[in-house]
């Protein structure tokens, strides 16, 4: 059963162990392709690293028209739901098209999953040649020498890193060099049930709101039937991730979640905690917010039509429009501190130990082509990492894109540091068991206890 | 009971000799079984002994360090209190579980018309996804509409949240494991009832024993042997709770629910401390080897074979 696979793959031999086969399989296959296939006709680019070794690219002559190196075929892994294997297929496809020498793998699983096989995956030395990459835990992988370098690949090239986001740039940017190209990213705003604020003829909320605004307006919209159940809430977000909401606030009140050199927590600071008082505030002292009991069975209480504002993500868009909901973009109403949100891009990163990284960057470049990311976009699942699609068809592809194209400039990067989930783990199991779920202690108490804790993970990175 | 049957039965198969060849091709249909245990199961589980003293990420090299992995598990508040919720699971789902299966058993050992499809429901959860049961009991547990707190409603109790509060979550996650194990329990003990020889229960009436007294005193004894092959499979399971928790509750990372073998998933796989989960699945061995341990001293104690 369940239980005994996970016993298994703690001994850690197990999957490891048919992926060899796997991987034995793959190469007598593609051994069997090579042997057929013609070698590059092209004189000037020798391109191929047959060698296995994930050495750095050769021959800085190589032409920028496209790939030249022998046939190959990579595999390339990504996590979301079985639909989205469908969107990456037509990505893929047209890559093939362009490349007709590179075959592309896709294969998709869920979140969790994901991370189980890719670790479990690069420990057998059989990772998949492309993967996408959470950009907070970029830094677990990269610092543990994964990830393949792309810079002699972007230098020989030639390649325009600026046509992409800055930020999402920087995110897989190290001072030992460039391990990935975003692919996409993700802001956080605030949605809007128009219909809500029309029956109770609020205007809708736009760039001039503040907290207070946000609180008021939620209590406005918060309504309860006669037996003092409330049938619809004034507002709604996840609690149980720092990037719904909490660090948004955090940084709209003028603090931050980490220092810069990822040593020392800064949640403890009056900024920090008073920030993410301002949404238990909302849970449990003006009750305009579902807690985790009601949408532990609910969902989304914004996708339900249940509540009239949601602060999350753009990955939602096509959500709420396949629920049916009327709703509008507004930026997240303003702090203390001013304006801020969080953005959060994906990456497409290659294995160190690809046999074919000559068609890997190849593919990692494509994926963040004005032509891949223009497919991308029309999926609405996030925003394109490509500066010439996201300011350009992106901003008018739907009502409120603009406003979350403009959010980028205002927009702190998700933490993103070694040690991560271990981290975030220790702090959000104490802030669900006892700010959110239940209004067991201030914030400020919750992080003062918790806080060595912290301090201690990140010591032992 | 075997040997008799044995001993009656015609054939050249006769002497010590062809017990030895019966041993011989008893290790010949066993072998695939034994393969696969060394192979996939020993080999693993002894090299987490190896990796328990590492520190390894899983990507990069390990490093020697000793038992600080051990020494660390034991200042672990987390740990601890997987330690605590996975015995407290234990303690109470298992001893529950047996005695109404053991209830079921009983009740359903009779002939009535309908009799196998009634048995055939019981046995039904046991066949079942955990993942769809758990979906299932989501809807239950709902403390928004939740099927239980409307039927806890019409009797006037307030609405509970059964799986966000951390007092009832776990007992709430017994009460699911208990129903959805129930099946085997009940199949093995309508076994072992349907094993018990009609005479002794006639001797007993015969002696003017009632029902009750022919339970206690014929029927209870007998049925020993199937009690402690369920309590012995329950307790392991038990201590190896993980896929409820993983379904039911995994959203919410408090640690009202964490058992020890999420906590190991949670090292192994999310943290990137293999070395540490390695060292918490040992502990856990250990655990449950002494408490096997334990429990099989006991049987000569109270289990009686015929």
């Amino acid at each position: 059963m369940f239980t005994d696979r996970t016993w298994a793959g703690a001994g850690g031999a197990r999957p490891p162990r048919l992926l060899a086969a796997f991987a034995v399989l793959a190469l007598i296959v593609s051994a069997c392709a090579g042997s057929t296939a013609s070698p590059s006709t092209s004189s000037a680019a020798p391109a191929g690293a047959p060698s296995g070794s994930a050495a750095a690219p050769v021959s800085p002559g190589a032409s920028a028209a496209g790939y030249t190196g022998p046939e190959a075929t990579i595999s390339y892994s990504i996590w979301g739901d079985p639909q989205e294997i469908k969107n990456q297929q037509a990505i893929v496809d047209a890559f093939h098209a362009a490349n007709p020498k590179i075959t592309v793998n896709v294969t998709v699983s869920d979140w969790e999953p994901y991370w189980d096989k890719l670790q479990t995956s690069i420990a057998g030395g059989d990772a998949p040649d492309v993967f996408a990459m959470d950009g907070p835990l970029f830094p677990d992988y990269q610092s543990r020498d994964v990830l393949l370098d792309l810079k002699p690949f972007i230098d020989r090239d030639g390649y325009d890193l600026t046509q992409l986001a800055d930020q999402a740039v920087a995110d897989f940017t190290t001072p030992d060099g460039q391990f990935g190209l975003p692919r996409d990213l993700n802001v956080v705003a605030l949605y809007y049930n128009k219909k809500m604020f029309d029956a109770a003829g609020i205007p809708y909320p736009d760039e001039t709101w503040d907290w207070a605004k946000l609180a008021e307006v939620a209590k406005k919209l918060t309504i309860k039937d006669a037996s003092g159940k409330t049938t619809q809430w004034g507002f709604y977000t996840e609690t149980t991730d720092m990037e719904n909401y909490w660090s948004e606030l955090v940084w709209q009140n003028g603090g931050d979640i980490i220092s810069a050199d990822h040593t020392k927590s800064l949640v403890g600071s009056d900024q920090a905690t008073g920030g993410i008082q301002v949404l238990q505030d909302l849970i449990w002292k003006d009750k305009v917010m579902p807690d985790a009991s009601i949408t532990d069975a609910l969902g989304d209480a914004f996708e339900q039509g249940q509540a009239a504002m949601e602060s999350n993500g753009s990955w939602l868009v096509a959500t709420h429009q396949a629920a049916g909901i009327d709703f509008g973009i507004a930026p997240l109403p303003k702090g203390p501190a001013g304006q801020a949100t969080s953005i959060n891009p994906t990456g497409a990163v290659v294995y160190k130990g690809t046999k074919n990284p000559d068609a890997a960057w190849e593919f990692v470049k494509y994926l963040a082509s004005p032509a891949a990311q223009t497919k991308l976009m029309e999926l609405k699942a996030s925003l394109p990492a490509n500066k010439e699609v996201l300011s350009g068809p992106f901003a008018t592809s739907f009502e409120g894109a603009q406003v979350l194209v403009d959010a980028i400039d205002y927009a702190h990067i998700k933490p993103s540091f070694k040690g991560y989930n271990d981290w975030t783990i220790a702090l959000q199991n104490e802030l669900d068991t006892n700010v959110f779920n239940a209004p067991n202690k201030t914030v400020k108490q919750a992080i003062t206890d918790v806080l060595p804790d912290l301090d201690g993970i990140l010591a032992g990175q | 009971m075997a040997a008799l049957t044995r001993a009656r039965r015609p054939g050249p198969r006769r002497g010590g000799g062809s017990l030895v060849r019966e041993g011989r091709w008893a290790l010949v249909f066993l072998a695939p079984t034994l393969l696969g245990l060394a192979v996939l199961s020993a080999g693993p589980i002894l090299a987490t002994l190896a990796i328990s003293l590492t520190k390894w990420d899983l990507l990069t090299a390990p490093k020697l360090i000793g038992l600080d992995n051990y020494a660390a598990l034991l200042s672990d508040d987390r740990f601890l209190k997987a330690l605590r919720n996975t015995f407290f699971y234990t303690i109470v789902s298992v001893p529950i579980g047996l005695a109404i299966a053991l209830g079921l058993a009983a009740a359903l050992n009779t002939k009535v018309r309908g009799i196998s499809f009634i048995r055939t429901a019981y046995f039904l959860p046991v066949v079942t996804s955990t993942i769809a049961i758990a979906l299932v009991w989501q809807y239950i547990y709902s403390a928004n509409g939740g099927l239980l707190n409307e039927v806890l409603g019409v009797f006037g109790i307030p609405a509970q949240k059964w799986l966000s509060d951390p007092t009832l979550a776990m007992p709430s996650i017994v009460a699911m494991s208990i129903w959805q194990g129930l099946g085997v329990n009940v199949i093995i003990f309508l076994a072992g009832l349907q094993g018990i020889p009609t005479d002794l229960l006639d001797a007993a009436s015969v002696d003017g024993a009632g029902t009750r007294a022919r339970f206690r005193h014929v029927t209870l004894p007998l049925l020993t042997p199937s009690i402690f092959f369920t309590g012995v499979l329950s307790m392991i399971s038990a201590f190896q709770v993980f896929d409820q928790i993983f379904v039911l509750v995994k959203p919410r990372p408090t640690d009202a629910t964490i058992t020890v073998v999420y906590f190991i998933y949670e090292n192994g796989f999310k943290t990137f401390k293999m070395g540490y989960a390695s060292a918490a699945s040992w502990v856990l061995f250990l655990i449950v080897a002494l408490f096997t341990a334990i429990y099989f001293w006991s049987q000569r104690r109270w289990v009686y074979y015929q």
